[in-house]
């Protein structure tokens, strides 16, 4: 569904990526795992178009979207849950929800969007009214999730949903992303949470500075001994 | 007794004054609440709109009133001009970049301005009447100005909070990576915000021209610069809304200091109301960084 071939960029001067090539199956879910600094960030926002790739190519069902901006790949069905969340922290909840389905394609969905999102996420009904940045932070990732829902995604990038939640947060977060893969979207994500990520994910990539170090199916990873020794710290 | 009267009518005047300087702010805050840029410009485009009065009424008798659609369409223009040739490039230059260019075009403005219509003072004036109250008397032009004022502001508001448009640039303003994944096309908010913010200087110095009978001049945009920066301040920066308030206060600080200075025997009290102005934005400043109405 998403082939990425040599794909470098940066910030500035810096090269950060230096030839990531990865591939995501459509109606799977794809770990890049990967120590602080890899360059995990980089390469999702780079795929979405956030950062401007020096070169390689990006191809998303056959079409090479490489040089696409991402108001232009949310509407063929591509989005980011970034890290960090990225909410519109002074507006409702459910004023988030609804940027969310800003494009006419989603628009037109709005209601049945609401209607799912509100089932995988009870609470966020509950907080409707609440402002985002008053969320708690394992709500905020819920809603950050559920905004990039909205958009009638096809693919979704996302970076470290786990990242500064309490374990049984943690937990609830990666039954979320299992049930989206259940629904039939296409899941690559981020993660440092080697064991967690691993357990819900059908392909893995090891990024190590700027460049994928071993790729293949989670078996494949989980009795590569070296690479847990080198890269996953385990 | 007399005092009182007059403090109670330069307060009112400062208010009338204060909505005018209100709206001449909202431009300047939404344009750096979008994309964070300093129109050290400013009061170039409130000239222009100063002039489009000046000229439509000397000309074609055309009222202030019916000017100011067709200010904020010239201003929406030049502002989408602006934008494409000089500020898209410099949306992610270092701020250094970005504060000179919008310097330079405040001054290609006024010295275009100076060679097309020269450097003298001019004026016009609209009589219309004035309602009489029991300790002073406001001319119906003051009170038009008041009132278009916060009509404007009051539409530009509903536009933010109810059209899908205006809530995009809200979410720009808020969070633009976070708009990036919507589907926003930021570019496309960053040049409607910056022409809207424009448009709406131009506007304001159409109503402006109310309030200073014989001084339109191409350099007369300065002392606007300066004003709506404090303005700005006092409304924490990167609001209009904040920006409108500010403006209300700000028009009766001014003048209600100009009756209490009056009382100082030896004092000139025209050329004091802007130290006071000053002091009391130093105060804000030291006392609430974050601007009056600011801190969310
Ligand atoms: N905005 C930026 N400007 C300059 N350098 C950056 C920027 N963002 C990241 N970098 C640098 O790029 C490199 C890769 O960063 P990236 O955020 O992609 O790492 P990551 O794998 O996501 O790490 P983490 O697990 O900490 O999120 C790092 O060396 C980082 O310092
Ligand atoms: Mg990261």
């Amino acid at each position: 569904m998403l082939t990425v071939r040599e794909l470098e960029s940066g910030y500035g001067e810096m090269q950060v990526l230096w030839g990531v090539n990865l591939d995501v199956r459509e109606k799977s879910i794809t770990t890049v795992l990967g120590p602080n600094g890899a360059g995990k960030s980089t390469t999702l926002k780079t795929i979405f178009g956030i950062l401007k790739p020096w070169s390689g190519t990006v191809e998303y069902i056959g079409e090479n979207v490489t040089n696409m901006p991402p108001h232009k790949k949310v509407e063929l069905g591509i989005t980011l849950v970034p890290e960090g969340r990225h909410l519109f922290p002074n507006m409702t909840v459910e004023d988030n929800l609804i940027m969310g389905a800003y494009l006419k394609r989603a628009e037109d969905r709005l209601e049945d969007s609401l209607d799912l999102v509100y089932t995988l996420f009870p609470r966020l009904k509950e907080r409707e009214k609440q402002k985002a940045g008053t969320l708690s932070g394992g709500e905020q990732q819920m809603l950050a999730i559920a905004r990039a829902l909205m958009t009638s995604p096809n693919l979704i990038l996302m970076d470290e949903p786990s990242q500064g939640l309490a374990p049984k947060l943690v937990k609830e977060v990666f039954e979320t992303v299992l049930k989206l893969k259940e629904e039939g979207l296409t899941i690559l994500l981020v993660e440092q949470n080697v064991f967690a990520s691993l357990e819900i994910s059908d392909y893995a990539y090891v990024l190590h500075e700027g460049k994928i170090a071993f790729g293949g199916s989670v078996d494949e990873v989980r009795e590569s001994e070296e690479i847990k020794k080198a890269y996953l710290g385990v | 007794m007399a005092f009182v009267e007059q403090l109670i009518a330069n307060l009112l005047y400062g208010a009338i004054l204060g909505a005018v300087y209100g709206l001449a702010t909202m431009g300047l805050s939404l344009i750096f609440g979008v994309l964070r840029i300093v129109n050290v410009g400013h009061g170039a485009f409130i000239m222009i709109g100063a002039f489009t009065a000046y000229w439509m009424f000397t000309l074609y008798g055309i009222s202030p009133v019916l000017s100011l659609p067709l200010a904020m369409a010239a201003g929406m223009i030049i502002g989408v001009a602006v934008y494409l040739v000089v500020v898209k490039r410099l949306v992610d230059a270092p701020e250094l970049a970005t504060l000179l260019a919008m310097f330079a075009i405040g001054i290609f403005i006024e010295e275009a301005a100076k060679q097309i219509w020269g450097a003298n003072y001019v004026g016009y004036s609209w009589e219309i009447g004035s309602i009489s109250l029991p300790f002073t008397e406001i001319p119906y032009t003051k009170l038009v100005a008041f009132i278009s004022s916060i009509l404007i502001a009051a539409a530009v508001y509903v536009w933010f909070r109810k059209t899908k448009l205006g809530k995009a640039v809200r979410a720009v303003v808020e969070d633009r990576e976070g708009a990036l994944t919507c589907g926003i096309d930021v570019n496309k908010i960053y040049a409607l915000s910056f022409s809207l913010g424009i448009g709406l200087t131009v506007l304001s110095g159409v109503l402006v021209t109310l309030f200073t009978p014989v001084g339109i001049n191409a350099y007369m945009g300065g002392e606007y610069t300066l004003k709506a920066f404090v303005i700005a301040v006092l409304g924490g920066l990167a609001s209009p809304w904040g920006a409108f308030y500010a403006g209300f206060i700000f028009g009766l600080i001014e003048n209600g200091s100009y009756t209490l200075l009056g009382l100082i025997p030896g004092v000139e009290p025209f050329g004091l109301t802007r130290f006071v102005s000053f002091v009391v934005l130093m105060l804000v400043l030291l006392l609430k960084p974050t601007g009056l109405l600011g801190g969310e």
